[in-house]
């Protein structure tokens, strides 16, 4: 088993009238090699789940077993390791850093990472390839189109070879020609063995998934095939 | 990640925003730029005061006294209490100068001193005014105990006034007049000014010529006086003291002696050293450079204060930047030495610029002249860019903590 959560909760302004509750004991399980989109509307708390499964975030309560490892009460330091090895981000909005080019900001993860440069570039323009952006490696992101843009991202995502990718609404902000475009490649990714946690409330999009799980006020309330959870 | 791709970083980041970058590195170089100067200000003047009191003598303390009590000859008293003190003292010598204007003659020339600017004095002396007075002979002797005693008419010639009435001629065994006093020159002395380095600038040529006036002299037995000053005596004497702990001593004794000898209604002394002065001055100098000092500091503060805020300003604004590097893997850690570098290396390149402009003030200011002597110090400038580094370091630190402490995804959030 890659990822194990048990009785996760997230709890902002604990104890007070104002106590929200985004997450409200889930468990979750999720097997090397899965393609599993977590669906919802906005403000179920599947954002915030991605971010506890990403370790953007640290769950109030609950227990998280990364590849066999309890990862609950890690340092921040150690949380940046895992970020940086573990898992490859997609975000909604790209989240690619302006001031750098697209190679820059491939290459940065990498650089977190201490590769060296030779082998920086080797996987730099590995990563761009496989999106076909490797002829933009030059381009700064405001020189490039939303679809190209969020190429960037996951050849960013992936350039570190992560045995996880987790994408929140990477179709959100493109067009549905772009978007399928992108969707394809996580299912190419997927299917060389990376496993995809994508986020999204385009039940079309979650209807590629093989597994669905459906989060609804903090809950989990449905977790299945796409039949099973009847999309 | 590694020191260098850090620099690398901040390197790109500075670049990416030069107009910022340069109104932040502003605060920088207008601070250290003043303290070049000023240092520089404060260390031509000490340099000038210095090399003025060095002229003067070293460990020397000056006397003089007058009476109008006719029973005491204060001359003949007072020089041989000097004597008496020679626990402490080497060297006694009257120092006398003729008041009047003076007629210098050689064969066909005659030098008449009425511009005060080529003014050859002539002073009365004994054996020991060169050594009283650090003059050191040049070429030929200085007065002896029998020029004195059997009022020989010799005498020696400062380099200045050698200069002026000989030119390119050999001074020695000449036969010179003074008021058509025949004096034979035994000696000529080295030049007080030779060798004193009062740095490049052009300002230093009045303190120079303060003391290429002591150059301009002739000195002759002090038994002459009895052609020069209405045959008045010489009633001031330099004493050279063994060193400079003697000073005091020396200067209490003789004001001791003196007050005894002579009361307020009777007469009037005086005893000091160049020492003293200077140390006075010295004081007032260090008061004068401290409030100077303190002036640069608050620059340099308001400096790094500014830079400050910039980083405070760019972390807001790269809130979301910084979320997304943690999000990919930065450690704290990694963020923090970013801003950091980013920081001093803005303070370093200000910290440059500053060293060129207080450079070029100091240039400037020198060729404005103000009588001010500038001298910049290597040291200082060094000391001035590692104190711009650490500032860039010191300031940044507070913005860099903060950026790096951000939950990635509160720093996410961010517009």
């Amino acid at each position: 088993m890659l990822i194990e959560i048990k009785d996760i909760y997230k709890i902002y302004n604990e104890g007070k009238e104002s106590e929200v509750r985004a997450l409200d004991g889930v468990s979750l399980h999720i097997d090397r090699g899965e393609f599993v989109a977590i669906i919802g509307a906005s403000g179920s708390g599947k954002s915030t789940l991605m971010n506890i499964l990403g370790c953007l975030d640290i769950p109030t309560y609950g227990d998280y077993i990364l590849d066999g490892t309890d990862i609950t009460d890690r340092s921040d330091r150690q949380l940046a390791r895992i970020r940086n090895k573990e898992i490859g981000f997609i975000f909604q909005g790209y989240n690619l850093i302006p001031a750098l080019t697209a190679y820059e900001n491939v290459e940065l993860p990498l650089i977190y990472q201490g590769v060296p440069l030779w082998k920086r570039e080797e996987l730099v323009m590995e990563a761009l390839e496989k999106v076909a952006m490797a002829d933009r490696w030059k381009h700064k992101p405001a020189e490039m189109s939303g679809g190209q843009q969020q190429r960037v991202a996951i050849a960013r995502a992936i350039a570190t070879h992560p045995p996880i990718i987790m994408a929140d609404e990477p179709t959100g902000a493109l067009d549905s020609k772009t978007g399928k475009h992108v969707l394809e490649i996580l299912h190419t990714l997927n299917e060389e063995g990376t496993t995809i946690i994508l986020i999204t409330h385009d039940n079309g999009i979650a209807a590629t998934a093989r597994r669905v799980v459906r989060i609804s006020d903090g809950h989990i309330v449905a977790d299945g095939t796409r039949e099973e959870v009847g999309l | 990640m590694k020191l260098g791709q850090a620099v690398k970083m901040a390197a790109k980041s500075i670049f990416s925003n030069v107009g910022r970058s340069a109104l932040t590195m502003l605060g920088i170089i207008i601070g250290l730029a003043a303290v070049i100067i000023l240092v520089s200000y404060a260390q031509g003047q000490n340099a000038a005061m210095k090399a003025y009191y060095e002229s003067m003598g070293t460990n020397t303390v000056q006397v003089s006294a007058s009476t109008w009590n006719s029973s005491i000859n204060v001359s003949q008293a007072l020089y041989d209490y000097c004597l008496g003190l020679s626990d402490h003292v080497v060297g006694v010598t009257p120092n006398g100068s003729v008041w009047s204007d003076t007629k210098i003659s050689y064969e066909s020339k005659t030098l008449t001193g009425e511009d005060w600017n080529t003014r050859i004095n002539i002073y009365m002396g004994n054996d020991q005014y060169g050594l009283c007075n650090d003059f050191k002979i040049a070429r030929g002797r200085e007065l002896s105990y029998l020029d004195i005693e059997k009022l020989n008419q010799v005498c020696v010639l400062g380099s200045e006034a050698a200069q002026q009435i000989f030119a390119f001629a050999d001074p020695l065994d000449k036969t010179i007049t003074i008021n058509g006093i025949p004096f034979r020159v035994v000696g000529i002395y080295q030049s007080k000014a030779q060798g004193k380095n009062l740095g490049t600038s052009e300002n230093n040529q009045w303190i120079l010529d303060e003391i290429k006036r002591k150059d301009r002299m002739i000195l002759i037995p002090s038994t002459m006086t009895r052609y020069f000053n209405q045959n008045r005596p010489i009633e001031e004497y330099v004493v050279k003291v063994k060193s400079s702990d003697d000073i005091a001593t020396v200067v209490t004794s003789l004001n001791g002696y003196l007050s005894g000898l002579i009361s307020e209604n009777n007469g009037y002394f005086s005893v000091g050293s160049p020492e003293t002065w200077q140390a006075q001055e010295n004081e007032a100098a260090a008061l004068q450079q401290r409030f100077l000092g303190g002036i640069a500091a608050i620059s340099l503060l308001v400096g790094g204060i500014g830079i400050m805020n910039i980083m405070l300003v760019t972390v807001t604004e790269r809130t979301r930047e910084i979320g997304i590097r943690k999000a990919i893997g930065a450690e704290r850690k990694s963020i923090i030495v970013q801003f950091l570098i980013e920081a001093a290396m803005i303070c370093g390149i200000g910290g440059l610029f500053g060293i060129g402009v207080g450079y070029v003030g100091t240039l400037i200011v020198g060729k404005l002249s103000f009588g001010i002597i500038l001298i910049p110090s290597p040291g200082v400038t060094v000391g001035a860019a590692a104190i711009s580094v650490a500032l860039g370091i010191i300031f940044g630190m507070y913005p860099a903590v903060k950026a790096s402490g951000l939950q990635p995804v509160v720093a996410l959030r961010a517009d």
